[in-house]
């Protein structure tokens, strides 16, 4: 490697031998007698060695032009050769600045070994300076790294053979905790082993990427629907060492799918009922028709109250259907429970009479105000009543049944409505599927929504339901309703499925809100319409 | 004296619709809420016509109108399926028609009037 070299001299000859002397040692070698052509040439060059006598025609001013040099260009090694006697005040004002010093005249064993010793010093400067370049550039891709890292929208894990994770970016510290060191299947599914058909083993395995949909449980219990990515890190020899689990949340896409499918699932379902109406709806029209025809007042009224109790029935349905098929805000207004509860007992009084089940009712005038969508309340009532009076008229083990409805205040911030009824019970089974969509108890008479709407509006409403039952001994549901709205959670936030309670006691299940927006199915009872 | 039709639906608003339109039209009914009640009924009134309903609690009519076909006393009776199930038309082959609720009350009376000429 050729070295650029400045020669420093007022001497010029000198300077010329010892320039012959150094480019036959593969120097490319700068003359300069006078501190403007030094300055000038080393402008141009910045020479990576400098070899100089700071005296020009006996003055010292070399000094300072040698300090600017070594700031202007770091790694220009610097030595110094000058009469013996002014080498120590020399020594004192460059210091650590210059390389070495020798003195005039020059040995030529000891200049040899001061430019080997500078050669070697430039090599190892430049090496470092480009180190150190490199890992400043590492430094700041790092940094970035670490931000895409973090800042992904996707849970992002890295985890060692034992699945335990290594590393995670923010999303997934923030959902699933920071704990350094946990189970992957911990963390996730809280599991205490390995999960079935882990796409991380697969990838230590072959070193492929795998890709698998999943269920996980947040910290908080929330569970959501997670499309996985795996891929695998590998050390500098190629071994797999750790693997990268990318997951990426799609709860909000299966909740739609979900809530498409069980559309399309109820319209099927349906028809057969809604055939069985329309049916009889003619039935009621011909009878209607041929009552007036034959001035049959009998028939008249009985084809009445058969096209009534028809119209009613599909009324109901389409509501119903008009409900789940599109999540509607509540309307919220500040109503008066006591007058509510009224017209629920009202409204479902001559449903109860017709079947002799008997209507008990005992309502707290101070019942107050509550914050709730009216119609949608009401709605959910009467069919906790109604449903009870279905329980009284499917138990053929009595002909005594009676429903007995309570409304009372429970604390200053809420309302409790009790339903009670001494019908035929729900075993373990029905109480866990009565609020599930499309559940229901009455065959093709039921649609599968009422019971599922009820829960639906209560728990929107940020309620809760308690449901105490067993076969044979009727079934008493306690509404808790808050007086004031629940504070709304963004719709992301709502959970997709409701965690089912761990140890529920026996016969008794206890529904939490809040249930998300017809997201899915809760748990548990038949249904209602008629 | 007219002829004898056997309504077995469970839906009772069906039932009480088609007893109406029958009875008006000078037959005489019965009626049954269930494929177990139909053919004890079936064997004792000796109908003329049967209309069945296919989708009931407990069996369905296809079994009812199995169980007929192997009592020789009922077997040749005739029936018509009045469901509410599509693609019902080859649910009993043997019928002597299949209607899909709701469905044509003159249609019906028709088929009725044709198969008891």
């Amino acid at each position: 490697m050729t070295v650029t070299l400045l020669i420093i001299d007022s001497d010029t000859s000198l300077a010329e031998a010892l320039a012959t002397y150094l480019a036959r040692q593969q120097f490319a070698v700068d003359i300069a007698g006078c501190e403007a052509d030094a300055a000038g040439l080393f402008e141009r060059h910045a020479h990576k060695i400098v070899l100089a006598d700071p005296i020009f025609a006996g003055r010292v001013k070399g000094v300072a032009l040698l300090r600017r040099f070594k700031a202007d260009q770091p790694l220009t090694q610097l030595i110094v050769f000058t009469a013996e006697e002014l080498l120590a005040p020399f020594m004192e004002q460059l210091g650590s600045d210059a390389l070495g010093f020798l003195s005039k005249p020059v040995n030529s064993l000891a200049l040899d070994h001061m430019l080997r010793q500078a050669r070697e010093w430039i090599s190892l400067k430049s090496k470092l300076y480009r180190y150190t370049a490199r890992l400043d550039d590492l430094y700041t891709a790092q940094v970035s790294y670490q931000q895409l890292f973090d800042e992904v929208p996707c849970y992002i894990s890295v985890q060692d053979r034992r699945f335990r994770i290594t590393a995670a970016n923010r999303l997934f510290k923030k959902d699933f905790g920071t704990q350094v060191g946990a189970f992957c299947y911990e963390v996730y599914k809280h599991r205490s082993t390995q999960c079935p058909n882990c796409p991380v083993a697969d990838t230590f395995k072959d070193g492929k990427s795998h890709q698998t949909e999943e269920i996980v449980t947040s910290r908080s219990g929330r569970q959501y629907n997670v499309l996985t990515w795996t891929a695998p890190i590998r050390d500098e020899r190629g071994n797999i060492t750790q693997v990268m689990e990318m997951s990426t949340n799609i709860t909000q896409i299966r909740k739609l799918q979900d809530h498409l499918v069980s559309l399309g699932l109820m319209l099927g379902s349906m028809s057969h009922g809604v055939k069985g109406m329309l049916t009889a709806l003619d039935g009621g029209i011909y009878q209607l028709e041929t009552g007036l025809k034959r001035q049959d007042p009998d028939r008249i009224q009985h084809a009445f109250g058969q096209i009534r109790q028809m119209t009613d029935r599909i009324r109901k349905m389409v509501l119903e259907i008009l409900y789940y098929a599109k999540s509607r805000e509540l309307q919220y207004r500040e109503v008066d429970a006591h007058r509510l509860a009224r017209t629920v007992v009202a409204t479902v009084y001559p449903v109860a009479e017709r079947q002799r089940v008997s209507l008990k009712t005992d309502i707290d005038p101070a019942l107050g105000m509550c914050e709730a969508d009216a119609n949608w309340l009401q709605a959910a009532l009467v069919n906790f009543l109604e449903n009870a009076v279905e329980a009284c008229i499917h138990d053929q083990s009595q002909s005594d049944h009676e429903v007995w409805f309570q409304a009372r205040p429970d604390g200053p911030d809420r309302i409790c409505f009790e339903v009670i009824d001494n019908g035929m019970g729900m075993d373990r089974e029905t109480q866990e599927k009565m609020f599930t969509l499309f559940f229901s108890s009455k065959g093709s008479k039921g649609t599968g929504l009422g019971m599922f709407i009820a829960n639906h509006v209560i728990t929107q409403h940020g309620g809760s339901i308690r449901v105490t039952s067993s076969p044979g001994q009727g079934s008493r549901f306690l509404i808790l309703l808050p007086r004031h709205r629940p504070d709304k959670l963004p719709a992301s936030e709502l959970p997709m499925h409701e965690v089912p309670p761990r140890n529920p006691e026996p016969d008794q299940l206890h529904i939490d809100p809040p249930a998300g927006p017809l997201g899915s199915p809760n748990c548990a009872h038949g249904d209602d319409s008629p | 004296m007219g002829h004898k039709i056997l309504v077995v639906d469970d839906d009772p608003n069906v039932v009480d619709y088609l007893t109406t339109l029958f009875e008006d039209h000078g037959y005489q009914t019965c009626h049954a809420p269930d494929a177990q009640t139909g053919l004890e009924m079936a064997r004792r009134e000796k109908p003329d016509l049967i209309t069945l309903d296919l989708e009931m609690p407990g069996e369905w009519g296809p079994r009812f109108y199995r169980k007929m076909s192997q009592d020789p006393e009922i077997k040749n009776t005739p029936v018509i399926v009045i469901s509410g199930m599509s693609g019902n038309e080859y649910a009993i082959g043997k019928a002597v028609a299949t209607l899909t609720k709701p469905f044509d009350r003159e249609q019906l009376l028709k088929i009725v009037r044709d198969t008891l000429m």
